[in-house]
């Protein structure tokens, strides 16, 4: 079966409600949008990701959907894969050269932080709270934050 | 007065793309060879790169995206390395051009050997790029920058032929002494300087450290039509120094004295002072915009916070990448190579950058996601792609002419 | 799966014809509401008869300008069309299959909101 996140109760009411649609309806018919539409590739890679404040945490090197199982027939009427992370890190590497890293090795944004989407897409919360600033965190503390005026503002 | 300073954005973006160390010589050397002969080349530069840094600056206040964040949307990543590759190779060497420049200009003032300077210019520099406020780095480079005027009263005082003069801009070919390959070699290099992809990252992503808005379109517009026409202006008074001076004894340009002798044979030891400030806070200021400029590309690219309007450690990636930009400058310029060389080269292959940079321009200057009702009109549209025919032409025709010139031996 | 293993691979029917690559995976930011956003599905799969990678989209939003190069867009976009996540029956490795009675849609983009 797809696997979905367990700890998200309002999807799986949605899933069951819509499999008994599904069997009499095609679901999220593309013709007739009922929120806003947008191309992955188009709108979402490589845009700029800021945070809740709008300081720039990192771009889009990547997505992660969730609900598509290689190699197995998807029965009709069963729900649609979602967006579930936007990934970034080793996963830009990948992505212009091939290959696959490790699971472990992803940082991962999860898709349910953004708060909105538009010529850049908006996080709700702050950076430092995230896998994927840790490099920035790092530079600041350790190197940047050591050099004299380094934390204070610009004169 | 705060008037002038509203337009130091675009006056110093453009005194880094028109009147930097390569620049400088550059046009002393084409002023020598030529005349006026590829004045026309500056004409033509002058409007693409207002043509282009408009649409940026116009981009940049309308959707708060500088450009080289749009080279990697529209370009996709791979494209965008490949510009980012280039771009910060031809950053590097033009800061590293800029520092040698900077301690080439402290020895004509001071007549200690450039080596002591080059470590003092590039701490000038980082500290400036540290501590100053955006606003101030620029109206005081931009401001002292403008002494370089000098160089247009020069020409006037040195009471040349006009005629002779004009007759050589409106006569545009080669000399008879000089082969063709030579002289399309210069013009493509006079172009490339003009239009160098380093001013419209440098602008637009000033227009975004000025926090510019919607409302800030008529001083951005501002900005770029008295920046780089004044830029314009300046190259060519340099050509037609050397042309009324240089040309007619056959002297070579192979260092800044001879840069400036034209300034001190017209207007002696005052002119002088006045020309060497200028051409001090020409390299510094080119340093600088060329310094902001690496870690801007770089910062761009890869999603990292920057901007100097932040304190270095919430944008610690950001002054880390440039710090190690003038590192290896410092590093490259003590092994010895000629700094004015250095530029020369990279001058001709930023112009193999252009088309890079400015496809993904024009594009998004179109895209009403972005720029809302603020999308070219057909006439932006008409000159924008005509510019872009130019540049792919340029483009392709660099690195031939590079080598058949022998780089304009 | 990532998104980028699905862009680019080779689109067929169920004949095993192949129609095309896959440009673009169109999403739908309406699904049951989670922390800050509606979730996003998947509503369809773009396709392309003759190219496998559109970065400007030209071929699927109303933009015609400049004028060169929309033209020159349109004409190698030419032949692209949006297929309904229901109408695709497998995903593997370089390959997506579509079921035997998939439509060709429309792939127009509706006018998107100008973030404000």
């Amino acid at each position: 079966m797809n696997d979905h996140h367990e700890h998200d109760p309002g999807h799986e009411h949605d899933r069951g409600d819509e499999q008994d649609a599904g069997r009499r309806m095609p679901r999220r018919d593309p013709r007739a949008p009922r929120g806003r539409v947008l191309d992955a590739h188009l709108h979402l890679l490589d845009r700029q990701v800021l945070d809740r404040e709008g300081v720039p945490v990192t771009t889009v090197d990547d997505l992660e959907l969730d609900g598509i199982e290689l190699g197995v027939r998807i029965q009709p009427g069963s729900p649609p894969p979602t967006l579930a992370a936007i990934l970034t890190g080793p996963q830009l590497l990948m992505r212009l050269f091939g290959g696959h890293a490790p699971a472990a090795r992803r940082i991962a944004i999860p898709w349910k932080l953004v708060s909105e989407v538009g010529t850049t897409v908006r996080l709700g919360v702050d950076a430092d709270s995230l896998d994927a600033s840790w490099v920035e965190r790092w530079v600041s503390r350790h190197l940047i934050g050591r050099i004299p005026g380094g934390r204070h503002d610009p004169e | 007065m705060k008037n002038i300073f509203a337009v130091a954005l675009g006056v110093l973006t453009a005194i880094g793309g028109f009147v930097d160390i390569g620049d400088l010589v550059t046009n002393a050397v084409v002023g020598s060879r030529f005349g006026l002969g590829l004045a026309w080349v500056v004409l033509v530069g002058v409007v693409g790169i207002c043509v282009y840094a408009q649409m940026s600056g116009r981009v940049a206040a309308v959707s708060g995206r500088a450009t080289f964040e749009i080279i990697r949307e529209r370009l996709g990543p791979r494209a965008g390395l490949a510009n980012l590759a280039a771009s910060f190779l031809i950053n590097l060497l033009t800061v590293t051009a800029e520092i040698g420049g900077v301690a080439l200009a402290l020895q004509l003032a001071t007549s200690v050997d450039p080596g002591w300077w080059i470590p003092v210019a590039a701490f000038g520099v980082w500290v400036v790029i540290w501590r100053a406020r955006f606003e101030l780095l620029e109206n005081v480079t931009g401001l002292l920058g403008l002494t370089l005027i000098v160089f247009a009263v020069a020409l006037f005082m040195l009471s040349p032929d006009w005629g002779e003069l004009a007759g050589q801009a409106l006569q545009p070919g080669p000399p008879a002494d000089e082969p063709v390959a030579t002289y399309w070699f210069y013009a493509v290099a006079l172009f490339g300087a003009a239009m160098t992809p380093y001013e419209v990252f440098f602008f637009s992503s000033g227009a975004i450290e000025e926090k510019w808005t919607e409302k800030d379109l008529a001083k951005s517009r501002l900005n770029v039509l008295v920046g780089f026409p004044l830029g314009g202006l300046l190259s060519i008074a340099i050509a037609g120094c050397a042309a009324v001076v240089l040309l007619p004894a056959a002297i070579d340009v192979t260092s800044l004295s001879q840069v400036v002798l034209p300034v001190a044979e017209a207007g002696g030891k005052i002119a002088l002072a006045f020309v060497i400030v200028g051409i001090l806070a020409a390299t510094f200021g080119a340093a600088l915009e060329t310094t902001l400029s690496s870690g801007y590309t770089l910062a761009q690219y890869f999603g990292w916070s920057w901007g100097k309007f932040r304190k270095p450690a919430k944008a610690a990636r950001f002054h880390l990448s440039m710090i190690v930009c003038l590192l290896i400058a410092v590093g490259i310029l003590a092994t010895g190579v000629d700094p004015i060389l250095v530029t020369e080269y990279s001058v001709v292959f930023s112009a193999v950058a252009l088309p890079l940079t400015y496809l993904p321009i024009l594009i998004i200057a179109n895209d009403r996601e972005y720029m809302g009702d603020r999308v070219n009109g057909r006439g932006m549209n008409f000159v924008g792609q005509v510019y872009l025919v130019i540049i792919l032409a340029a483009a392709l025709a660099a690195i031939p002419l590079l080598i058949i010139t022998g780089a304009g031996a | 799966m990532i998104l980028s293993d699905l862009l680019g691979s080779d689109a067929f029917d169920a004949e095993g014809r192949r129609l095309g690559a896959v440009l673009d995976v169109r999403l739908e930011i309406s699904g049951a509401p989670a922390q800050l956003l509606a979730e996003t599905v998947v509503t369809g799969v773009l396709v392309s008869s003759h190219s496998r990678f559109s970065t400007w989209g030209y071929e699927r939003r109303g933009e015609d300008g400049p004028f060169l190069i929309a033209w020159l867009q349109r004409r190698l976009h030419r032949g692209s069309f949006l297929v309904a996540w229901d109408d695709v029956e497998l995903v593997d490795v370089g390959r997506v299959v579509f079921r035997a009675a998939y439509e060709q849609l429309d792939p127009m983009l509706p006018q998107a909101p100008r973030e404000a």
